[in-house]
């Protein structure tokens, strides 16, 4: 085992790799940045490093001060957190390279799944469902509609060289294949220089549902359920919970193995996240994680397991500590993002924490680097806090969400508690009737967000 | 590693200031609301090619207080009771910072002479000590001319970025 490790990271992922490592008798060393060095992280490690200014690229993104950092104080694994260099083949590359231990998966790893296409490819090759589509370019009318038929209407056509929405056209039927098609076609030509398009199917209302992994890199893994995060705006993750309240526990079972031995059979190392949408019981690979997520802590409260701990163990050449048939789910967790943000437009609001409440009890867990008196610097990412709680069912969950956030004081800056206080109210957060577009249309409809 | 606020605050000031020149503005204002009654106003401006930094800090028990111009906006500190003492050699005006987290070495080689001792004159550019940092041996070169008043490391010494080096006057 490891005697000390570095974490080249911040904010609260930085303090909870921190209290990992103390409880493993592991010392640790807090890199930071000029801007950081009053940060919670750097007071609750063994040691501290300051590596550079607060501009994140020649600081928390300074691969040559981080190595730097281990060699003056002896650090022999780098812990990555989310974010930063945890996704950075050629950062895992150097580590090697210098003969310290990333904790997380090898650089090719990242890098197959850090390639959309290739990470696709190799995921169909494992068996893992992918959306539906043509692979390639779709020639004529007679062959979209073939394919139309195939894969099952609504489909969406898409130009080759297009993004930004411009080329993208859905049929919902064989009727409106022929003006889709075309329409799709010109636009590539108008837009892009460029008419060939591809097809796929076209989800309507799915699901954000995310299998959580875990690999010893020596050809075992395991899976821990899924976790669903359909609450988002523009992308980012705002509410998250596990078990996904639509999926059943043979759905579970059965995609849940499908991710285990696809990760299994590459050898995948430590902790890792497949992306789905999930939609009328079908999964659809997006994008596979190669990394801590922000929201591993309703994995962890569900099935009692500490994730960060045991990427630790694995990085160190360790068995796992626990097996497939060790996991099973003890009740509902789900998790908020407390950011540093003024609604309604979720502008970014640093500045001076006056007073800071955790809210405690049964099943409640605040993971923050917030202090009273903390200044909160304008430099990084507005996430501030994660408030997770942990109850028998679904029902006691909320309740105790609802109680928490009650009990959480932080004053001094905007914050984003006001909108799950309202989202609370809502008859389809409690029934957890939600798809990945219900939060933008309730903060068009509430907020007036466009 | 100093333990004030106002090292964000400088900072802060400083990525104004750069966003001015990259951008190619003449003027900048913002405003920073830290709690109820704890601001930090800054105005940066430019004129012609030459460029001015002023910020205003204000306080509710304390008058606005008028920062030096460039090249040292840094000085202003946010609360007024913030005096450190003053032999803290961070905060010496003529401390060479490391420019980097490493190792440093005060000769070329094991047995070589050291680059400085205390009392040599150095020219602008001169190297002072060697910070290794990834098997690379960085050259931290005399920001000016000057004596060497102190050297505030050692042969081997792992430092710090901002780590204060020597003393040149």
């Amino acid at each position: 085992m490891f005697s000390k490790i570095l974490i080249a990271n911040r904010g609260e992922i930085a303090l909870r790799v921190v209290r990992a490592a103390r409880e493993m008798g592991i010392a640790s060393v807090a890199v930071h940045s000029t801007a950081d060095s009053d940060a919670m992280h750097v007071r609750m490690a063994d040691e501290s490093v300051c590596i550079g200014p607060p501009s994140g690229a020649q600081s928390y993104l300074s691969v040559p001060a981080i190595i730097a950092a281990c060699e003056v104080t002896g650090a022999e694994a780098i812990h990555p957190g989310y974010g930063f260099l945890s996704e950075n083949a050629g950062f895992v590359q150097v580590v090697q390279d210098h003969d310290l231990t990333f904790i997380g998966p090898t650089a090719d790893h990242i890098r197959i799944m850090g390639d959309k296409i290739t990470a696709k490819d190799t995921m169909k090759k494992l068996g893992v469902p992918c959306v539906p589509g043509s692979d390639g370019g779709v020639p004529t009318l007679d062959d979209a509609k073939r394919l139309g038929e195939e894969i099952g209407y609504p489909v969406i056509i898409k130009a080759t060289a297009g993004g930004g929405g411009r080329g993208m056209k859905v049929a919902q039927n064989a009727d409106e294949m022929e003006k889709a098609f075309l329409t799709a076609r010109a636009e590539g030509k108008a837009n892009f220089g460029n008419d060939e398009v591809y097809i796929e199917k076209y989800l309507t209302t799915p699901r954000h549902i995310e299998i959580q992994v875990f690999g010893d890199g020596k050809g075992r893994a395991v899976h821990l359920g899924e976790r669903d995060c359909s609450l988002q705006r523009r992308h980012q993750k705002v509410f998250e919970e596990a078990p996904g309240p639509a999926i059943s526990p043979e759905e579970r079972a059965a995609i849940g193995k499908t991710c285990a031995d696809a990760v299994a059979r590459i050898n995948y190392t430590g902790a890792g996240t497949i992306e789905f949408l999930y939609e009328n019981g079908e999964f659809y690979f997006i994008e596979m994680n190669t990394r801590l997520q922000v929201e591993h802590p309703v994995t962890e409260a569900i099935f009692g397991v500490d994730l960060v701990r045991e990427q630790i163990r694995v990085a160190a050449g360790m068995e796992m500590s626990f097996q497939q048939e060790d996991l099973t789910i003890n009740g509902h967790s789900i998790e908020v993002r407390i950011n540093a943000e003024k609604l309604p437009n979720f502008a970014p609001c640093p500045g001076r924490i006056t007073q800071y409440h955790a809210p405690g009890g049964l099943g409640v867990r605040m993971d923050s680097a917030l202090y009273d008196g903390y200044s909160i610097p304008p430099y990084y990412d507005s996430l501030i806090g994660k408030l997770i709680v942990h109850g028998r069912d679904r029902p006691e969950a909320l309740a105790r969400l609802n109680r928490a956030l009650g009990e959480l004081i932080v004053d001094g800056v905007d914050t984003t508690v006001p909108l799950f206080h309202a989202l609370l109210q809502e008859e389809d957060v409690l029934s957890g009737g939600y798809n990945i577009h219900w939060l933008e249309h309730w903060l068009e409809t509430n907020l007036g967000e466009s | 590693m100093t333990k004030k606020n106002h090292d964000a605050d400088v900072a802060f000031i400083q990525a104004l200031a750069e966003l001015l020149r990259e951008n190619d503005l003449t003027e900048l204002q913002v405003k920073r609301d830290y709690g109820a009654d704890d601001s930090l106003n800054v105005r940066v401006s430019r004129h012609m090619q030459q460029q001015q930094v002023v910020s205003q800090i204000a306080a509710p028990a304390a008058p606005a207080a008028a920062a030096p111009a460039a090249p040292a906006p840094a000085a202003a500190p946010r609360a007024p009771a913030a005096a450190e003492s003053s032999d803290d050699p961070a905060h010496h005006p003529g401390a060479v910072p490391s420019p980097m987290v490493g190792t440093v070495y005060m000769q070329a080689e094991p047995g070589a002479p050291a680059f400085i001792t205390v009392g040599a004159s150095v020219a602008e550019g001169d190297t002072l000590l060697i910070v290794e940092a990834m098997k690379t041996m960085n050259h931290i070169p005399a920001p000016r001319a000057g004596t060497v008043k102190r050297i505030l490391v050692e042969d081997g010494a792992a430092v710090e970025f901002g780590t204060p080096l020597v003393i040149l006057e």
